[in-house]
């Protein structure tokens, strides 16, 4: 029913450390459909980053085919790249990386500049943008006035400027306290659930990977493990545990009162 | 950027004070050629030695020689004991005068020799002041006349067959037989008397009416105004004495033959003919020519040191530029990663980056040229030589009339240059922090600090 976004076939990728040879990834597949939230987990040097990295088309695979939305990126030269990850990707750094000196609004603009001509559209659209990421009213703040929890939020709504094929997240609550760490995750799952978007989400945070629908656990350049996450549950609005019906608001399962989500590492041996 | 603005505009005001030398000196070497080839049949006999007293001693240009200063009359204390024949009291004066004689001494010339027409005794005297005058960032103590007077006796006989007035008058009427207490000005001493035909000037207490204004029409006529001898020899306290003798030959294949004579019956006269005038003019010619390559060296050596000094300011200005970028560059890596992670092409972060580069240069243009605008006379003259006009050895010639202490100024063109150099070199030294920039893996956007 869903159409994939994106294709990965035979992905293979190493970098040259002086004479070695150090693979990063070793003929990767897979596949991630429209509208899917995907965590890829996995230890330091696994090649998590690697792989967001080329999807991203910020880094070219050695060998192997990436299709985004149906484009074979891997062989495109840099002066179509850019238009690519302008167009189909959105990015959530960890440490948010957002222009200092420019505000909110101008922050969330950026990507827009080498699309939407009109001025006063790309304000309107960055104001939307941040109303939907619970920001309205902070258009004209600048990021060291706001907190890195609202730092991240802006940061989500300058990923989602040009309607991206896929949101590619690296560690998106790495630099946050707890409650912020829910609090964008849960952005990330209803931005998922109500726009739709497709999210990758490279994470340590077993926690957040069990928000998404998909796990993967990443070793060696491989993957060598796959699982559901709770968020498919709440899509579709069945407790994990006992089955009954749930709300996309709630914690916790009202009849059987445990924890929506599981604190367990999903990958744990 | 100051820098830049301030040598070329030290550079433009010493090619300005060489030029407006070199003018007055080929103007002077004209006219002392033109009035020399008039009086061929003149012989002047004087007791001065060199050139003063044979009509070189241009009143507008007084040739001292610091070395020997107290021989020549520049040693104020000969001067101003009012008793002394040939000189009177009020100021300092006689550069370059004759020395005075006993005018009843020498009547035996036109009484006993051959081949003479007829003789024109001379007073001449001049009233100065020491002047500090400064040129260059240098200031020279100089004797400056103010005017001199000449007087010339007024007989019909001198006036209607001999040459021995002044012919171009531009106002008033020229000298006549007979006149007295009148005086003949040249513009400049109308403006130094500020009196006009029909006016009365006092000189030494004595009061002349101004009878007529003459143009210049030799170098030696600019400070000179003329009255009778007698009217002359009584302002100056010098009844009876002459500084020359202008003799004049019967035709001009006599004038050798006249000069020897003369000089064997007085032996202490310096007696030079027109011919032996033009050989003169010639030495002094020399002397002008060697002031003006003097001065043309050191301009030329002047522009020499501007322009090597100029290729080091453009090349560290544009190495200032480059580090700066450079660093800027460095300290935005993470900045430029994640704009290139957004979608920004490498061409749009490059001209991001020249422009901003730019806009630095522009920035310190303006700041250097307003600095350069109020520093320029005190850099220019600190960054070039000071400029030699006339050599170390020769003493110095000043002229009072030419302005040659020539401004440094910033002319509008000087300051467009500059800030098109500002421009330029911003964008030199942008271009490789640029393409460092462009260059930039957006992967780079990842890593964090």
């Amino acid at each position: 029913m869903s159409k994939p976004v994106l294709q990965i076939e035979k992905l293979s990728k190493s970098y040259s450390l002086g004479k070695r040879n150090v693979p990063a990834l070793s003929n990767l597949s897979l596949t991630v459909n429209a509208g899917e939230f995907v965590a890829i987990m996995g230890p330091s040097g696994s090649g998590k980053t690697t792989l967001l990295n080329v999807i991203g088309c910020i880094d070219k695979p050695t060998s192997g085919q990436v299709l985004l939305d149906g484009i074979d990126v891997s062989k495109l030269p840099e002066n179509q790249l850019y238009k690519i990850r302008r167009d189909k990707m959105g990015f959530v750094f960890q440490t948010f990386n957002l222009l200092p000196y420019l505000n909110a609004r101008e922050n969330v603009e950026l990507p827009m500049e080498g699309r939407i001509k009109s001025k006063s559209e790309r304000k309107k659209r960055a104001s939307e943008l941040l109303a939907l990421v619970g920001l309205s009213g902070r258009e004209g703040h600048r990021p060291q006035r706001l907190s890195a929890g609202e730092q991240q939020r802006v940061a989500i709504a300058r990923a989602l400027a040009n309607n991206p094929a896929i949101i590619l997240a690296d560690e998106p609550t790495g630099n946050l306290d707890s409650q912020n760490k829910q609090e964008i995750i849960k952005l990330l799952a209803n931005l998922n659930l109500t726009q739709g978007t497709t999210i990758i989400m490279v994470t340590h945070d077993g926690q957040a990977a069990h928000h998404t629908e998909r796990m993967l656990l990443l070793k060696d350049g491989k993957i060598i493990k796959e699982k559901e996450g709770t968020h498919l549950m709440k899509k579709n609005h069945k407790c994990p545990h006992c089955g009954s019906s749930i709300q996309m608001s709630d914690d916790t399962c009202h009849t059987c009162k445990k924890p929506i989500y599981s604190s367990d590492e999903p990958f744990s041996a | 950027m100051a820098i830049m603005v301030s040598i070329p505009a030290g550079v433009l005001a010493n090619q300005q004070t060489a030029n407006n030398l070199a003018t007055n000196l080929s103007n002077t070497i004209t006219q002392t050629g033109e009035s020399i080839n008039q009086t061929l049949t003149q012989i002047d006999c004087s007791l001065a030695s060199g050139l003063s007293g044979f009509g070189f001693n241009a009143p507008n240009i007084t040739i001292g020689q610091p070395g020997q200063g107290s021989s020549q009359g520049f040693d104020p204390s000969q001067f101003g004991g009012g008793g002394t024949p040939g000189q009177f009291g009020g100021g300092t004066f006689g550069g370059g005068q004759a020395s005075p004689m006993n005018e009843s001494l020498y009547t035996d010339i036109n009484s006993t020799l051959s081949g003479v027409a007829a003789v024109e005794p001379i007073l001449q005297a001049s009233e100065g002041s020491n002047q500090t005058i400064s040129m260059m960032g240098r200031s020279f103590t100089s004797l400056v006349t103010e005017y001199t007077i000449e007087g010339i006796p007024l007989t019909s006989d001198l006036i209607d067959n001999y040459n021995i007035l002044t012919t171009n008058i531009t106002a008033g009427r020229n000298l006549q037989a007979g006149d007295s207490g009148v005086v003949l000005l040249s513009e400049n001493n109308s403006v130094y008397f500020g009196a006009g035909v029909g006016d009365t000037i006092t000189i030494l207490d004595q009061t002349f009416t101004v009878i007529g204004i003459h143009g210049t029409s030799s170098v030696s006529d600019t400070l000179t105004l003329y009255m009778n001898l007698s009217d002359a020899q009584a302002v100056t306290n010098n009844t009876g004495y002459i500084t020359s003798i202008r003799v004049f030959a019967s035709s001009s294949d006599v004038v050798t033959q006249v000069a020897s004579s003369i000089s064997s019956l007085h032996s202490e006269l310096t007696v030079t003919t027109g011919q032996e005038r033009l050989s003169q003019l010639e030495s002094l010619q020399s002397t002008y020519n060697t002031s003006l390559s003097n001065a043309q060296a050191s301009v030329s050596q002047t522009e020499a040191t501007a322009v090597e000094e100029i290729i080091v300011v453009v090349a560290a200005t544009s190495l200032i530029v480059l580090f700066v970028m450079l660093y800027t560059v460095r300290e935005r890596t993470k900045e430029i990663g994640t704009l290139k992670a957004i979608g920004f092409s490498n061409l749009t972060v490059m001209g991001q980056f020249m422009l901003e580069g730019i806009l630095l240069s522009m920035i310190a243009g303006v700041v250097g040229i307003a600095i350069g605008t109020i520093a320029a006379p005190t850099l220019s003259s600190l960054l070039l030589p000071s400029i030699n006009l006339f050599g170390s050895s020769s003493g110095a010639v000043v002229t009072r009339t030419a302005g040659l202490s020539s401004a440094v100024t910033l002319n509008p063109q000087l300051i467009l240059l500059a800030f098109g150099a500002a421009i330029l070199l911003g964008t030199l030294g942008s271009l490789y922090p640029a393409w460092r920039a462009a260059k930039i893996r957006p992967a780079e956007a990842m890593k964090y600090e």
